[in-house]
């Protein structure tokens, strides 16, 4: 029976490792040599990933990656959270008008507001700038319908001891609310950075400055201008994709149950 | 007053002083271009060089990827107000921005620069439309011929090709087809659009007139050439589907030696050369019957965006560009022609064209070169022929029919613009 | 407590949405009547033309009719593969564990990353996918140059990165449908497949109806893959939506059909989105 299961695991083991051999071969490719690569041989090296990070500038696009999901995670937890408390707790005029405005921004499909949101940062020159990649991200209202019916879920008997306490709205929010929510918020914290992480379109419209690119831009102008004369660089243009992809991997082993969770709270979207 | 006091007062003046100097060395001349890896570097040498000699400025040259590339950046960054001062501009396609106001008008600054007497012709003349200045030219060139020698031999050629008429370009391209097919090795690279403008001219067409701006898309001739250009890939199968889709990939092919013939721009004479060493030979485009061949590549123009300090800096660095020392240095590094008269006699081009054999085919095809429409509908013309061209080449839509189309098209988009 | 408390607390996210969702659509409503290029001082007013222009454009109906395939081909395969997947990994083993991660991988990972990497699987001449058909003996295909073949190479990607997710959720909708249910039906003797096809399937169609709906939003809303791999190509045969959108938009500059683009884009994927919530209506009664 043992001997059966762990078979079943190697087998599993093996299926997947076949799903997903296109990228795992290509991080194996990314430790060669070019040249070695076309011959047919394999010669290992790193070099591919100095020639990325000294020629290629992928380190600041690293950077500029992090900063930019990392600011939109935060920003935007930080309003999602505080409307959804409003939302959950509070009784006030146009309540319900505010939260089903709030809702519909994820039936609203982000593509129509392209050129629109182009031109209003182009007015307020905040194109080719951290905040042009980062204000436009926040407008989105799924974390804070997701969180209100988390909030609503917590018994009300806790907000009121705090406030027989003394204490005010915000201070709730912060000693009783988001304590308990924690697991909520991480998770939805998690599925805002992988969306931004991601994000592909906005950068591309919104920076031209090859300094504010993030990774995603970084790999896709790599890829498209060829470097080397002649024959693709296959192996450093994988380099490349493998920093732009193992933070999300080493996250995923990190916090898979999490993620898998903020996903499947995903689906109701 | 004390003694001190006027110290400090003087202090003070040294340091205002400074600062203006300061302020002075401040003038920033942003500069996009096209040019990377051996032609980029080139750039970067002329680029030093200028600000070696005049240290209050600074060339900020940025390379934002090919000539359409370019023309989308800009486009993009004119409401966002982050263009930059100066700018590569493709021959045909700046009447746009001229026309839209976004360029300045250098005819002043030309006028006044002894520039224009040393300048060829058919290189100052890419910068006028009317009478008007807007670009100086920097890179000019024309479609040539490049061919693989040991391919040639390979494939039981021998000599000397004959490939000055589109049939005997055919016939070679099978014949490499057929012996080297095997091997991975076709006959011949699937013309880019710069070729494929100079095989419409050399059939004795024009896409667009360059005196009357008549669109000349769905001219007999215009079709003809374009039906045997399709025909390589899609009847005749001896060039490969990888260079239509993305044209460098036929580029890229020829230099790591897998494809016999290539038509491109004089400006890759230098990378194929050291790609293939004696292997690489170079002839004119095929003359069928006519020979004429475009004049490629593009000069640069200020915007009118920048302020007037930052222009006069931009084109002070735009005439050093074309000076003979600087255009000798940018002609031996990439084989693009001479613009300047004087660049031969520079050291470093004499012996280019000393030990570079083929490096002065384009500049033996000047004779016959032409110039090209620059209305502002090129711009779009040129943006859609790539989806219609990879259309008639794949066999999607037949050639005759496409070209009528986009010739209907391209004449409702211009009486549209020019509302 | 202020009156005022509440508001607030929800007036920076609303801010954040009104100034860069609901404004931006009134501004595409506008724009779409304007005839613009991004340099003209001007923006003249010209009617319903961009619209007449848009319905007389081929390469928009071409669009539509490409995105439309796109989710008929890939819709149906994602749900019968994701459902037979699902049911044979919804029990919590460790292998089923190891599966279930492997496969969810592609859906987090950059898609950048993953046009490239398939860029190379199916590059001409040095790419796996013809490596492996050299290997066997076959001839190469010329994946990403031919016009009949490319649409399905998409397909083919955009399906194994998604098809994790649908995994997971199926495998949600599964555990939730109560194992009495499966007892009974076994009891009465029915076979494996029976009691999938009358068990399992009708009481999963709420999830199935749910997966079908966003996979077809998300069909019409496909960009980065295309704009990485194709451009839109060859010969305009992975031109979708968004993808004609942009170029419209970035690459011609005629900014005033763009925008009527993507308003008749945006009554699309609303019809789609209300569809959706009927389908969220119908789990959520299910559930209950």
């Amino acid at each position: 029976m043992k001997l059966r299961q762990n078979a079943t695991t190697a087998l599993a083991l093996v299926a997947g490792l076949l799903f997903l051999s296109p990228v795992l071969y290509s991080i194996w490719m990314s430790f060669q040599t070019a040249q070695s690569y076309y011959r047919g041989g394999f010669e290992f090296s790193l070099g591919n990933y100095g020639t990325a990070v000294t020629k290629f500038n992928f380190a600041r696009y690293l950077v500029n990656s992090i900063i930019v999901s990392g600011m939109v995670t935060l920003v935007g937890l930080a309003v999602s959270t505080t409307a959804a408390f409003a939302f959950a707790r509070f009784d006030f005029k146009g309540r319900d008008l505010l939260f089903g405005i709030t809702v519909a921004t994820l039936m609203i499909p982000s593509h129509i507001t392209l050129i629109p949101n182009y031109l209003t940062l182009a007015r307020v020159g905040l194109l080719d700038t951290y905040a042009g990649l980062i204000l436009p991200a926040i407008s989105n209202g799924f974390a804070a319908f997701f969180l209100r019916q988390y909030i609503r879920g917590i018994p009300r008997a806790l907000d009121e001891a705090a406030y027989m306490d003394g204490a005010r709205p915000l201070q709730v929010l912060w000693r009783v609310i988001v304590p308990i929510s924690r697991p909520a918020i991480f998770s939805m914290g998690l599925y805002i950075f992988l969306g931004e992480w991601n994000n592909y379109i906005w950068p591309l419209v919104a920076v031209g400055k090859e300094d504010l690119y993030t990774l995603q831009l970084g790999l896709a102008r790599l890829y498209s201008v060829n470097p080397g004369e002649g024959l693709i660089d296959w192996p450093l243009v994988m380099a490349a994709s493998t920093i732009t992809i193992l933070p999300v991997l080493f996250g995923f082993f990190l916090v898979e149950r999490h993620l898998v969770r903020g996903i499947t709270m995903g689906a109701v979207k | 007053m004390s003694r001190s006091l006027h110290i400090s007062i003087a202090a003070s003046f040294v340091a205002l002083a400074a600062s203006t100097i300061a302020a002075q060395a401040q003038t920033t001349v942003s500069f996009w271009h096209s040019f990377n890896n051996r032609a980029g570097e080139a750039l970067e040498e002329i680029i030093a060089n200028y600000e070696a000699a005049n240290p209050d400025v600074d060339i900020q040259g940025e390379y934002v990827g090919n000539y359409n590339d370019i023309v989308a950046r800009l486009q993009a960054a004119i409401p966002a107000n982050r263009a930059p001062a100066a700018v590569i501009l493709e021959v045909t396609r700046y009447g746009l921005f001229a026309d839209g106001g976004v360029l300045v008008d250098l005819t002043p600054y030309f006028e006044a620069d002894p520039l224009k007497d040393v300048l060829y012709d058919y290189a100052r003349e890419i910068g006028v439309i009317g009478d008007k200045n807007y670009t100086v030219p920097f890179n000019s060139s024309t479609p040539i011929l490049y061919y693989n020698k040991d391919i040639f031999a390979r494939a039981g050629i021998e000599g000397e090709p004959d490939l000055g008429t589109f049939d005997e370009i055919l016939k070679a391209a099978q014949t490499i087809t057929e012996t080297l097919g095997s091997e991975g090795i076709t006959g011949i690279a699937a013309p880019g659009q710069f070729a494929r403008w100079g095989l419409v001219m050399a059939n004795g067409s024009d896409l667009i007139d360059s005196m009357t701006g008549e669109i000349l898309l769905d001219d007999p001739k215009t079709i003809e050439a374009y039906e045997w250009m399709a025909s390589l890939v899609d009847e005749h199968k001896v060039a490969s589907a990888d260079g239509v889709t993305e044209e460098d990939n036929g580029r890229d092919a020829f230099l790591a030696g897998k494809v016999g013939i290539m038509m491109n721009s004089t400006g890759n004479y230098v990378g194929a050369r050291e790609a293939l060493g004696d292997n690489l030979g170079v002839l004119p485009m095929p003359c069928n019957p006519d020979c004429s061949v475009p004049i490629g590549g593009a000069g640069i123009g200020i915007l009118a965006s920048a302020p007037q300090d930052v222009q006069d800096a931009a084109y002070d660095f735009v005439s050093y560009a074309a000076s003979a020392e600087a255009n000798a240095i940018w002609f031996a590094a990439t084989g693009y022609l001479p613009i300047n008269k004087n660049s031969a006699e520079q050291p470093v081009a004499a012996e280019a064209l000393a030990n570079q054999p083929g490096i002065d085919v384009a500049i033996k095809s000047l004779p016959y070169a032409h110039g090209r429409a620059r209305t502002p509908v090129v711009t779009w013309m040129r943006t859609t022929e790539y989806d219609v061209w990879q259309a008639m080449a794949l066999g999607q839509t037949p050639v005759e029919a496409a070209m009528t189309k986009f010739a209907e098209d391209t004449r409702a988009e211009e009486a549209r613009i020019s509302n | 407590m202020s009156k005022l408390t509440p508001y607030l607390l929800v007036a920076p996210l609303v801010a954040f949405i009104a100034i860069f969702t609901y404004v931006p659509i009134v501004s595409s409503v506008d724009l779409s009547f304007r005839s613009w290029n991004f340099m003209s001082p001007e923006m003249p007013f010209v009617g319903f033309s961009n619209y007449a222009r848009l319905f007389a454009w081929d390469d928009f109906w071409d669009s539509l009719k490409v995105t439309t395939i796109f989710a008929v081909i890939s819709v149906p395969i994602r749900l019968v593969l994701a459902l037979a997947i699902a049911s044979y990994l919804k029990r919590e083993t460790l292998s089923s564990r190891v599966l279930r991660g492997a496969m969810f991988l592609p859906t987090i990972t950059s898609t950048v990353s993953i046009a490239v990497v398939f860029s190379w699987v199916f590059s001409t001449d040095y790419g796996l996918a013809n490596g492996l058909l050299t290997a066997m003996g076959l001839g190469k295909v010329p994946w990403l140059q031919d016009p009949s073949v490319t649409l399905l190479v998409l397909i083919f990607i955009n399906t194994w990165k998604q098809l994790g997710y649908d995994v997971i959720i199926y495998i949600a909708g599964l555990q939730a449908v109560p194992q009495e249910l499966y007892d009974a039906a076994a009891m009465d003797g029915g076979r494996r497949f029976q009691v999938f096809r009358r068990v399992t399937v009708p009481l999963i169609m709420p999830t199935t109806y749910f997966l079908l709906v966003i996979s077809v939003i998300e069909a019409f809303q496909i960009f980065t893959i295309i704009n990485v791999m194709t451009r839109g190509g060859p010969a305009g045969a992975t031109d979708m939506l968004v993808h004609l959108l942009y170029r419209t938009g970035f690459v011609l500059f005629d900014i005033g059909t763009g925008s009527a683009l993507a308003i008749i884009l945006f009554v699309l994927l609303i019809g789609l989105a209300l569809v959706k919530a009927r389908a969220l209506g119908a789990k959520v009664h299910y559930e209950a």
